[in-house]
């Protein structure tokens, strides 16, 4: 049978990531636009260094592997809708 | 209720970089900076000009330092001056929130305002129905004269454009118990005969503007340089708050530096069993009802407003101060530091003398964020006391301290109980109707100030679903833990 998820998201849970906006994240599910529901899964992962960097980056997450700095849910919808799209030409 | 805005975030940002810079052993040198790093020339204001924003930032570390800002006394006086004395300690005053005046926006005085949805229509149902004659329809528009205004709203109503809207001051709005009021200038001032520091107003400002006194920086620095050994009393609502299990939350409080941690749910299991017998008591002796006694919200607020509760509440100690007793026992030359979610535990503690901080799940937050503390290596299950009882760690959701104590009776005894969940002004209305009651429909309440519990705190970092999961995780791992040692026994 064919998997249907096809996208990870990995919200980092570093403790500054979680406090600048992080936990929110963890909401996505609730905000999913019905043609990612149930292709996408979301977990929580320790902290991959990202921050280690001078810039202001929190929070990461990781969408497919790829880094997404200062994320939102909507950005995180934004860029998923795009793999989405580009899946489907 | 903590709803996520860049305002929190600021907060949360200015502890990050307090903690690091005296981690740093910077922070003298340093502090006076942070207004322009965070606000520089090249990003666009806030508010009116780069120069204000920083001036707002000046005035929340003042707060997060643990001052009042209305006790300024030279505008020039730089933050390093306040930091030295932070970090020396201060002399509490028993008032835990400050007005950062500075960020007020001096949100509308007349809370009704015409839109340019107004189609200055030849009814004026708003003109002629106001009883004050404060409409005056100028340029085909109607116009609110604020002078006369007195927010009865009746042109709201009457207007079949919706054009008029209501602009709530949202810090007046949250509080339950009208302590927040605006002073002559249009700056909000709270009221401390009132204040029952649920920290409502603090959450609801979207300006930020209402703090909280910390005590970080003094307790940090003392950690830090050992001046003084310190066990960490952690309330089981921090259990909730981060994406970790119990002993690793646990355990990484311990790497901060505290000498000893302890879970207050440890002093939940004293305050079940007491509360327990105590309301058996009670009903025996043929009361009608009793209250809950652990919230601190709610004490003040029976203390400030509602007196005639008060033989009714419970006299059983809230886990915290059963916690902080046990503490003193064990660790007799150490300071009790209490980790919640809770703004008026600190002023529970500060009637409290075996209670000698109070941090909150944000600089906790903090704490970790500045000092890089890593849950995933810092997971040593010692630190777990054994015989907490899940129900324990329950306290802090609401129904919590019902399910423990419902628990705790033996299937005989059939108590009623009800849960008042979240001081809001119906609530409030129905605590004070209990006592001139014949008879109640309970004869145990529950009362938490906040809605859904601890777990939803003022001063969490966690939304509430994702507390809720986590809480229920971290009264699963006892249960599993029980299990394993009562297979192993």
């Amino acid at each position: 049978m064919l998997n249907p998820i096809k996208y990870k998201v990995q919200i980092c849970c570093g403790t500054m990531c979680y406090i600048m906006g992080g936990a929110e994240l963890h909401l996505l599910n609730d905000s999913l636009p019905f043609q990612l529901k149930d292709k996408v899964s979301i977990e929580g992962i320790p902290c991959f260094g990202r921050c280690d960097s001078n810039e202001k980056i929190h929070p990461c997450v990781l969408i497919n592997g790829e880094e997404l700095d200062n994320a939102t849910t909507q950005k995180i919808i934004k860029k998923l809708l795009t793999l989405e799209d580009n899946d489907l030409l | 209720m903590t709803y996520y805005n860049n305002a929190v975030i600021t907060k949360r940002e200015l502890l990050v970089r307090l903690i690091q810079l005296l981690d740093n052993d910077s922070l003298l040198d340093k502090i006076d900076r942070i207004p322009v790093e965070m606000r520089p020339r090249t990003n666009s204001p806030i508010r009116c000009c780069v120069h204000k924003d920083r001036a707002v930032i000046k005035y929340k570390i003042m707060a997060l330092l643990g001052f009042n800002i209305a006790d300024e006394e030279d505008e020039l006086t730089p933050l390093k001056e306040y930091a030295v004395q932070a970090l020396e300690g201060y002399t509490q005053n028993g008032n835990f929130l400050t007005v950062v005046d500075e960020a007020c926006s001096s949100c509308v005085q007349v809370n009704y305002t015409v839109s340019n949805l107004c189609q200055g229509c030849e009814g004026r149902p708003c003109q002629v129905n106001c009883p004050k004659d404060a409409i005056m329809v100028i340029n085909g528009k109607a116009n609110i004269d604020h002078q006369k205004c007195v927010n009865c709203g009746i042109c709201q109503k009457a207007c079949p454009f919706h054009a008029i809207a209501y602009l709530p001051v949202p810090c007046e709005e949250s509080c339950p118990v009208k302590a927040i009021r605006k002073n002559e200038d249009g700056i909000e001032e709270i009221d401390f005969e009132k204040c029952i520091h649920c920290g409502k107003c603090m959450t609801a400002c979207p300006f930020g503007a209402i703090s909280e006194k910390s005590q970080i920086l003094n307790l940090f620095y003392n950690i830090k340089h050992q001046k003084e050994k310190t066990v960490a009393m952690v309330a089981p609502a921090i259990l909730s708050q981060f994406k970790a299990s119990a002993s690793q939350i646990l355990s990484s409080i311990k790497a901060i530096g505290f000498d000893e941690v302890m879970e207050v749910a440890e002093g939940a299991n004293m305050t079940t069993d007491h509360e327990t017998n105590e309301l058996l008591e009670r009903l025996d002796e043929g009361a009608r009802f009793m209250t809950t006694s652990c919230c601190p919200s709610y004490i003040e607020f029976t203390e400030k407003h509602a007196t005639e509760l008060k033989p009714y509440v419970s006299d059983t100690p809230s886990p915290m101060a059963y916690t902080a007793q046990l503490a003193k026992e064990r660790y007799p030359d150490h300071k009790a530091v209490f980790i919640g979610p809770c703004l008026a535990k600190r002023t529970e503690a500060y009637k409290n003398p075996n209670v000698d901080y109070v941090i909150t799940t944000e600089e906790l937050g903090a704490l970790f964020a500045a000092l890089k503390i890593d849950f995933a290596t810092n997971n040593d299950d010692s630190v777990v006391a054994e015989i907490v009882r899940p129900e324990s760690r329950g306290y802090a959701s609401s129904g919590g301290v019902t399910n423990a104590i419902k628990t705790a009776l033996s299937t005989e005894h059939n108590i009623e109980t009800e849960l008042i969940d979240g001081i809001d002004k119906k609530n409030i209305r129905l605590l004070k109707s209990l006592p001139k009651k014949k008879s109640t429909d309970a004869s145990f309440y529950e009362v938490m100030a906040c809605e859904n519990g601890c777990i939803n705190g003022p001063v969490n970092v966690s939304p509430l679903k994702v507390s809720q999961n986590n809480l229920k995780k971290a009264m699963r791992e006892i249960e599993q833990k029980q299990t394993v040692e009562e297979i192993n026994a």
